[in-house]
This record gives structure tokens, C-alpha cells and sequence, in this order.
């Protein structure tokens, strides 16, 4: 079996040490192909100065040359040809412009055992059916953003019985639509099956805000989880204190804090990074994390704050192995509660004063859209 | 918040207040009164004294750190809202306040009468400002908040109030979400004009929602420059990189990068290099650029890096700042926070930039041939820049300026011509 098929299928999921050597072995298998096969990859290398045989051991990946995430904004890497293509993703396009990640499907069933392991370890498997309420876009062929697919991809942790949309596709574009997702609420709380919401935190956030306001409160049956994706885009300033968050899921959904699961990810880095019981993204052995100092570029260790660095030899039809995002954060390696011994992600923010628009950087957008 | 006729209430009273709003503005405009120009005045004139004195550091102090803003320059800010500065603006801006008599005719100038201010959110204290501004020319003034505002416009306008109790019946504040385009619809047709500050998208949105009988005064983005000849002084690009450095290349004025007359790539080159050094030290002696700024541009450069077989691009850069040499001659935004592109345009080749008409501002001019400046001088303001300073002005704020090529107060009356006394 080659490396990368081999790490994917650990099922010890945070132990890092056991699988350092494998990990490096996988990096330059899916380094090799993507040199090999993406002609842009390889002419970033070769200008760096590196090549995939210089990966020997797991210290040598701080110097494998990371590609930022705005580059392929600009740029459709693909290290296989068009008739591999399985799935091509967009990132959501917070900032406007998307990201294009195309998968093969040997690239996606590495991922299906990470799924399986992941899904696994956090009980989010179930065979109990479900009624799903998912605060994102109904799947259709014209939205190709990454998260719509996660979203839909997650109804198949537990049967379901029913799915319903928060966004609609409608003639006129998507809408959203809250009475619906107020009466499917209504209708899984008298359901002797559990709920699972799944979506973006913001979503999750406002509707329980609306409905504690609305007064309208919920006994939803046991085993009902919710659960969140996506981060918090453009509503990053209303992030509320995430104590805060659960008790309102407590007090407007009688669900217990140990049943509410966040997700880490994004479609350049398609791992699935989950919340341990104390809300703690641990890194799985299918990743690994460098924090980067910004002004050198240089790793900085563990518990300090800088640019974002993830690794992972899951998908090899676009050169995504090492990205660079847009976050700051920390790596913190103190022991943690629920007994998962990896260190663990703590995003800070976004780089740059994104909620600032300056007025030079307004005129800007004339010189893009309009000349 | 919401201040309405002297009074602060929470959004709560939002639908309730918008629906007394037509009657009650109806009740100030039958009245005749206008905002007393004196009044006005005296309220910025004491708030301003009060400023500077340190009775808003609370709201202030972190304000000014997290924009980067120098003393320097808030105190340049603070004194457009003195009496001195205020009188000055009013002269200046409406030299004809006083009627013209002819044989025949009356002439006034008069308020616009209701005006309504989309604000934007970049800039804290720009909502108020654009307030006082309407009152200067005796308007009474709607002010729409700007998303995540942070609760400064109130407090500003409310003690205005409360220092000239006669401005009450003039402003009126809400905090309504774009978003909500009924209501904004319902404010723009209760007044004669809308100004409006922001991008493209504001002003567009702003220009769809008002009825045609409704004026628009838009104060969108604009983009700086300097305009160099390869003889130009030291000093004067010492100047430049120090103006580059105290606005970290934020405001419509700052300097986004610097045009070369040549069209040598070499000529281009050592003139890049000559600017690396300058504003490397400026860098240097400057207070440091927020962290998250700097991890942002980090990246970019690193990405400019990467594109480099593509561009021709040469990066200079040290310590978060960068003078990145390019080899199109395209007006752009820069990626800010002292990352200055240099590009080549030759003089004959400098009304190319006509085809940005309306999003020039101000350029500066850096050479040491008196001659040539005055050509080059006349070619930009031929071009549509508005404002051409010397090197280190070129985001320097003095009352009674125009204002991207008008003046503000001018735009908010209108002249009234009567044969009757």
C-alpha cells in the first residue's frame, strides 16, 4: 500500500509521534507527484530551491515551500488531468474572489478513511436515523462552493429522515428561509428521533438569538447534536464568547454543551479537524501544523502567535500540501482534559484589519471592476 | 442608538421614530428657523477644546492606535472643528452667505433643507463630521450610522446638543442596516439631498434608492500618487516617505506609488533602489505597523514572489515595508501599510491616466527643475487630479480646502434667485 493510503487509514487519530515517519514518507509521495505532474508546482520548487527528495524526516517540512491560499485565487493548479477530475470546489469567497480545488477520487476515498476514523473517534456516527436542518445552501449545480458539499456530505454520519435547507435555491438566487427552518425545529423537537443541525456558526448563532428573543423554547430529543462548520466569514466581529454560545443552545434547545461539535477546515486543507469535549481542535495524524513568524517566514514553535501553516498529503490532484492562510494562530501543546495527547489549533483572527475598509482601498475597487 | 431631536433612545424606537420623523422635520422647516451658524460653531468650537483636553481619550486612545493615527496628524484633525478653523471654512467655502443685490434681482444662497448622510465606516469620526458640515450650511441633517459604529457620532453630536441646546431640532441619528432599503428609501425621500460617502457599491446603492428629484453628493474613493523625475532630492523623497509612513497609505490622498519619468527599466531600477533605502529608514524610525497588517502583506509579498517569472517584478523589502519595482505603467492600490510600487511613466504618456477620471486625487511632485514642475503641474490638473503638493503634504488637512475638487458646503446649498425683496 503506498504511504499516504497507509496514514489515512491510522485510526489512532492524535497520535502524532507514532506516525511522524509515515506522515514524511506520505509528504514525499504526494510531493513527488505534484512535482512531477503540475508543471507550476514544480517551477515553485525548483525557484525555492527544493525538491521531494529532500523530504527524509518530519523536521525537513519547514522547508518545503508552502503556497499562500491567495495564489490559487489566481492560479488553477491541477497535477492530474481533466478526465481524473472528480469534484472541483470553491472555496465560499469571503473576500470575493474563490479559490478552484479540483479532487480525484483517490485523493477523496483518502479522505473517506480520515472521515470514517474522525467520525469514529468523535461517536458522530450513528445509526439512530436523524432529522437534519442545515443552515447553509441547498446542494445545486450551479453552487460548487466546498462547504455546500461538506454540508450535504455530513447527513450521511447518521440516517436521515428529513433535510432541511436554511438557504433555498429559488429563480431569484438563494434565500434564506427561517420560518421553514422554525417549523422543521418545531417538528424534530415532537420527534422521538434526535436532531443534528450542521452549518455556519454565525447562522447557528442569529437563529438561536431570534428564537430566545421570539421566546420560543425547545426540548429536543436525546442524542440531538449540533453541529458547525465553516467558521464565521464576514461575521467575525459578532462572535459571541463561546461559553456564552452554549448556554443558549442549552437554554432555547435543551442541548448539553458536550453535544455541540465545531469543525475546522477549509478547501485548500481538507481535513477534518473536530472539537474535543473541551472545544479543542486537536491536529490529527493526517495533518501537521507549523505557526510561521511573519516577517521571516521561519517556524516559531508552539505557543506563539503567527501565520497558519497547514500540512497534509491527502489530496494529491492540486499541489495543496502545504498552504499558508490568511489566519493567525497558536499551537498549544498543554495537556488537555479529554485525553487526546496532539497538540492543538487555536485561530486567533484573520491577518490584516479586515472589517476596516479604507477609502483608498474603496477607490480600488473601481480600478478592478470597472476599467 | 438613535438621537432624535436632542434625545438618545435605543433601536427599539426605531419604526416608532422614523414614522414621527416626516411631521416633526415638517414642524422645523414651516418654523423657518435654521441651525443658528454662531451656535454651530461655539458647539464644535467647545468640543474641540474639550477633545484636545483629553475628555474623550476613553473613546479616543484606542481609536487612534488601532488606525495608526500620529498627534500630528489628530491635531491637525482637531483644529478644523476650532472656531478659527470653522470660521475660515465658511468664508471660504461660501463667500456669497450675504445676499447679491442687482436692479432686478435678490440672489441667496440657502440651505439645501433636509440632508441625509450615508456614512461610511472607515474613518470614526467622519459621520460627525459630515454632520457638522450639513449644519454649517444650515441644513437639517439625517445621519445613517455605518455598520459596527462605534457609538462615537452620538456621543460627538449629542454633546453638541447639549453645549447648544438650539442645534436639537437639525440632527437626527439612526442606526438602520443597509440592508434595511425601505426605510433608507423612506429617509432619502424626506430629504432634498443625500450625501454619501464610500466605494462605488455605496454610491451606486445610495444613487438606486433616491428618487430623481433627490440630489446625490457622492464622496467616493479616490487614489494618490507622486510623479517623480529622476533629479528629484533626497529630501523630497524623505519627505514622501515619511507621509507614506504617518498614514500608512490609508487615506484617499496617501501615496500609492510612485510614477517615474522614464520609460528606461534600467532609469527605473536604480531609482527603486535609490527609494528602497529612503523609505527603509523612514520605516525604521516610525512606530511599527500593527502585527496583523504585517502578517498580511507578508503573505502578499511572498505570493509577488512567487508570480515573479510572470510580472518582471523586482521586491525590495525590509522589516514589513517594500518597494516593489513594476513594469506596467497602471494606476493601483498598493497593498498599503508602507508596500510602495514604482512604476515608469513618461511625461508624454501621462495623460493616460485620464481614463481614471474621477477617482484621481492628489498627486505630488517631486523634481528639482522649477520648469519642468509647472509642465508637469498643468498635465496633471489637466488630467482631472485634483489637489499636486510638494512631496510631504500630500495628506495634510487645512479648513476651507475643497474637497475632491469641490467645496463640501457648496454642494449642501443652493442659490435662490428672487425679484421681489
Amino acid at each position: 500500500m503506498d504511504t499516504v493510503g497507509k496514514l489515512f487509514r491510522s485510526r489512532d487519530i492524535y497520535d502524532l509521534p507514532k506516525t511522524d515517519a509515515l506522515f514524511a514518507s506520505a509528504m514525499r509521495e504526494t510531493c513527488s507527484f505534484c512535482y512531477r505532474n503540475c508543471d507550476d508546482y514544480k517551477r515553485i520548487l525548483d525557484r525555492k530551491g527544493f525538491a521531494p527528495e529532500m523530504i527524509d524526516s518530519i523536521e525537513d517540512l519547514s522547508d518545503l515551500p508552502f503556497i499562500p491560499t491567495l495564489y490559487f485565487k489566481h492560479h488553477h493548479l491541477k497535477s492530474v488531468p481533466d478526465r481524473k477530475v472528480f469534484i472541483s470546489a470553491t472555496s465560499s469567497g469571503t473576500s470575493g474572489t474563490m479559490s478552484n480545488i479540483v479532487f480525484d477520487l483517490r485523493s477523496l476515498l483518502t479522505g473517506a478513511w480520515m472521515v470514517l476514523n474522525v467520525g469514529r473517534y468523535h461517536k458522530l456516527w450513528s445509526v439512530v436515523p436523524v432529522n437534519y436542518i442545515i443552515f447553509g445552501y441547498q446542494p445545486s449545480k450551479t453552487n460548487r462552493t466546498a462547504i455546500s458539499k461538506t454540508a450535504y456530505g455530513f447527513t450521511f454520519f447518521a440516517p436521515a429522515i428529513s433535510r432541511t435547507f436554511a438557504l433555498e435555491m429559488t429563480p431569484s438566487g438563494y434565500k434564506l428561509n427561517w420560518d421553514r427552518v422554525l417549523k422543521a425545529m418545531e417538528k424534530a423537537a415532537h420527534s422521538k428521533f434526535p436532531m443534528r443541525t450542521i452549518g455556519f456558526p454565525a447562522y447557528t448563532y442569529f437563529l438561536l438569538k431570534d428564537m430566545k428573543a421570539k421566546g420560543i423554547r425547545y426540548k429536543m430529543p436525546k442524542g440531538s447534536m449540533i453541529t458547525m462548520g465553516g467558521g464565521w466569514k464576514q461575521f467575525y466581529t459578532e462572535q459571541p464568547d463561546k461559553q456564552e454560545f452554549y448556554r443558549l443552545v442549552k437554554e432555547v434547545l435543551d442541548i448539553d454543551e458536550d453535544h455541540v461539535v465545531e469543525f475546522f477546515g477549509a478547501v485548500e486543507h481538507p481535513i477534518l479537524y473536530t472539537d474535543c469535549r473541551c472545544h479543542h481542535f486537536h491536529i490529527p495524524v493526517y495533518s501537521r501544523i507549523l505557526i510561521r513568524d511573519p516577517d521571516t517566514m521561519k517556524p516559531i514553535g508552539n505557543g506563539r502567535i503567527g501565520l497558519v501553516n497547514l500540512m497534509s498529503p491527502m489530496v494529491r490532484s492540486t499541489p495543496v500540501l502545504s498552504i499558508m492562510t490568511d489566519d493567525l494562530g497558536i499551537i498549544h501543546d498543554e495537556p488537555c482534559p479529554c485525553g487526546a495527547s496532539s497538540p492543538w489549533l487555536e485561530i486567533i483572527g484573520r491577518v490584516g484589519v479586515s472589517d476596516i475598509v479604507t477609502c483608498a482601498a474603496g477607490g480600488d475597487e473601481y480600478l478592478r471592476n470597472g476599467s | 442608538m438613535i438621537l432624535y431631536n436632542g434625545k438618545t433612545y435605543g433601536t427599539e424606537l426605531q419604526d416608532e421614530l422614523l414614522r414621527s420623523l416626516r411631521d416633526d422635520i415638517g414642524k422645523t422647516i414651516a418654523s423657518g428657523i435654521r441651525p443658528p451658524l454662531d451656535d454651530v460653531i461655539l458647539a464644535c468650537d467647545t468640543l474641540a477644546q474639550r477633545v484636545m483636553n483629553g475628555s474623550y481619550d476613553d473613546i479616543l486612545i484606542p481609536f487612534l492606535k488601532e488606525f495608526n493615527v500620529s498627534n500630528e496628524y489628530f491635531a491637525e484633525l482637531c483644529y478644523m472643528f476650532t472656531r478659527e478653523g470653522l470660521t475660515y471654512k465658511v468664508q471660504t467655502e461660501l463667500p456669497e452667505i450675504t445676499e447679491i443685490k442687482t436692479a432686478h434681482f435678490t440672489r441667496r444662497r440657502c440651505p439645501l433643507g433636509v440632508l441625509m448622510h450615508i456614512a461610511a465606516g472607515n474613518f470614526d469620526v467622519l459621520p460627525a463630521y459630515s454632520v457638522v458640515e450639513g449644519l454649517l450650511a444650515g441644513n437639517i441633517n439625517i445621519l445613517k450610522l455605518p455598520m459596527g459604529d462605534s457609538g462615537l457620532s452620538v456621543r460627538l453630536l449629542s454633546d453638541m446638543i447639549g453645549i447648544c441646546p438650539s442645534l436639537a431640532p437639525f440632527i437626527y441619528v439612526f442606526d438602520v442596516p443597509s440592508t434595511e432599503t425601505e426605510s433608507i428609501k423612506y429617509l432619502a425621500d424626506l430629504s432634498d439631498g443625500v450625501a454619501v460617502w464610500g466605494g462605488d457599491v455605496a454610491v451606486s446603492a445610495a444613487r438606486k434608492l433616491a428618487s430623481v428629484n433627490t440630489k446625490i453628493i457622492a464622496w467616493g474613493h479616490k487614489l494618490s500618487f507622486a510623479y517623480c523625475e529622476s533629479d528629484c532630492s533626497d529630501d523630497d523623497l524623505r519627505a514622501l516617505a515619511d507621509s507614506i509612513c504617518l498614514t500608512d497609505q490609508t487615506l484617499c490622498s496617501s501615496c500609492q506609488g510612485l510614477f517615474l519619468d522614464t520609460d528606461s527599466d534600467k532609469e527605473l531600477d536604480s531609482f527603486s533602489e535609490r527609494f528602497f533605502e529612503i523609505l527603509k529608514e523612514a520605516n525604521d524610525r516610525s512606530r511599527p505597523v500593527n502585527y496583523g497588517m504585517r502578517a498580511k502583506n507578508a503573505i502578499n509579498l511572498y505570493n509577488e514572489d512567487l508570480e515573479i517569472d510572470r510580472t518582471g517584478s523586482t521586491i525590495r523589502k525590509s522589516n514589513g515595508m517594500s518597494v516593489i519595482t513594476r513594469r506596467d505603467s497602471e494606476l493601483e492600490l498598493s497593498y498599503m501599510y508602507r508596500n510602495v510600487w514604482v512604476k515608469k511613466l513618461p511625461l508624454s504618456s501621462l495623460h493616460e491616466l485620464h481614463k481614471h477620471k474621477g477617482y484621481l486625487q492628489t498627486a505630488s511632485v517631486l523634481t528639482s527643475d522649477p520648469v519642468k514642475r509647472k509642465i508637469i503641474c498643468d498635465k496633471l490638473a489637466g488630467i482631472g487630479v485634483v489637489r499636486i503638493t510638494s512631496a510631504g503634504k500630500m495628506s495634510r488637512s487645512v479648513p476651507g480646502e475643497a474637497h475632491d475638487g469641490t467645496y463640501a458646503l457648496r454642494e449642501y446649498t443652493r442659490i435662490v434667485e428672487c425679484e421681489f425683496d
